[in-house]
């Protein structure tokens, strides 16, 4: 089965301790090894201002996490944990492997198609067809 | 007075504005005619003009339209995406989404924005995303 890879956002009340908010992040990572899964990142971006009003509060204490593993049923955990817990005021889980492979697709051919084809810099160099003969133009220039 | 591809009929459109005063304040002789066709001289230049609506805004790229933005040339836009070979447009960026996004908090269309329709997807998605995560808004007070 292939990994799956979630991105994981959590808002805090923004007058949370340190140590409650690293208490939740604790208890998630117990989740997440419990069901196999790994923890790729955790950041904290601190207090941001709320583009509208959650739960009575203007900001909130944001935290980032990226969440792989290979079980969809963690997630639903780690969600049922965040709207216990009581400064939570919003998460979001979004799953992106299919995002990630999707661009890494992209970008491989984009680099392929711009190995394959001599890229015209000079002006006067004559159009050359894909064939290892960029060797002489590479060297010419 | 912006004018119609219609030489012939635009004279004697002019003097009969005032008497058809519809409410469509834009002067512009009759787009299309939409104008109901009443009695006088309005039968006469009526199918003229008729002929003239759909030459005009099929044959220039955003022809006089009423109401709206009235724009006779729109400049080539490119896709700012493609341009810079974005595979990827993250929801958690913020400031790359905010261009495309009104002041009132709604999503640009493709044609002001000039992306493309596959870019323009992703980027619906990624505004929606951060709208749910309290990054964008939903919609604000002027």
């Amino acid at each position: 089965m292939d990994e799956r890879v979630y991105d994981l956002i959590f808002i805090c009340r923004p007058a949370t301790p340190e140590d409650e908010v690293n208490k939740i992040v604790t208890t998630l990572e117990h989740s997440v090894a419990e069901h196999g899964g790994k923890i790729e990142k955790t950041e904290r971006w601190g207090t941001r201002r709320l583009a509208y009003r959650v739960a009575k509060h203007r900001e909130g204490f944001f935290v980032y996490m990226v969440v792989k593993s290979t079980q969809g049923d963690l997630i639903k955990e780690l969600e049922r944990r965040l709207k216990v817990s009581d400064p939570v005021i919003k998460y979001q889980t979004i799953r992106l492997d299919e995002e990630l492979k999707r661009q890494q697709k992209l970008s491989k051919h984009r680099e392929k198609r711009a190995s394959r084809r001599p890229r015209k810099q000079a002006p006067g160099a004559p159009p050359v067809p894909p064939q290892p003969q960029q060797v002489p133009a590479a060297a010419a220039e | 007075m912006p004018d119609q591809p219609v030489p012939p009929a635009a004279p004697p459109s002019a003097p009969e504005t005032p008497a058809r005063s519809e409410g469509h304040g834009h002067g512009g002789g009759g787009g299309g005619g939409r104008r109901p066709e009443g009695g006088h001289s309005g039968g006469g230049s009526g199918p003229r003009r008729e002929g003239g609506g759909p030459g005009g805004p099929g044959g220039g790229p955003g022809g006089p339209r009423r109401g709206g933005k009235r724009q006779y040339f729109r400049k080539k836009k490119v896709c700012r995406f493609c341009v810079d070979h974005v595979d990827f447009i993250d929801y958690k960026k913020v400031d790359m989404l905010q261009p495309f996004v009104q002041e009132r908090g709604k999503i640009l269309p493709r044609r002001m924005t000039g992306t493309c329709s596959r870019h323009q997807r992703w980027l619906g998605e990624a505004i929606k995303r951060a709208r749910n995560i309290a990054l964008l808004p939903f919609a604000t007070e002027l």
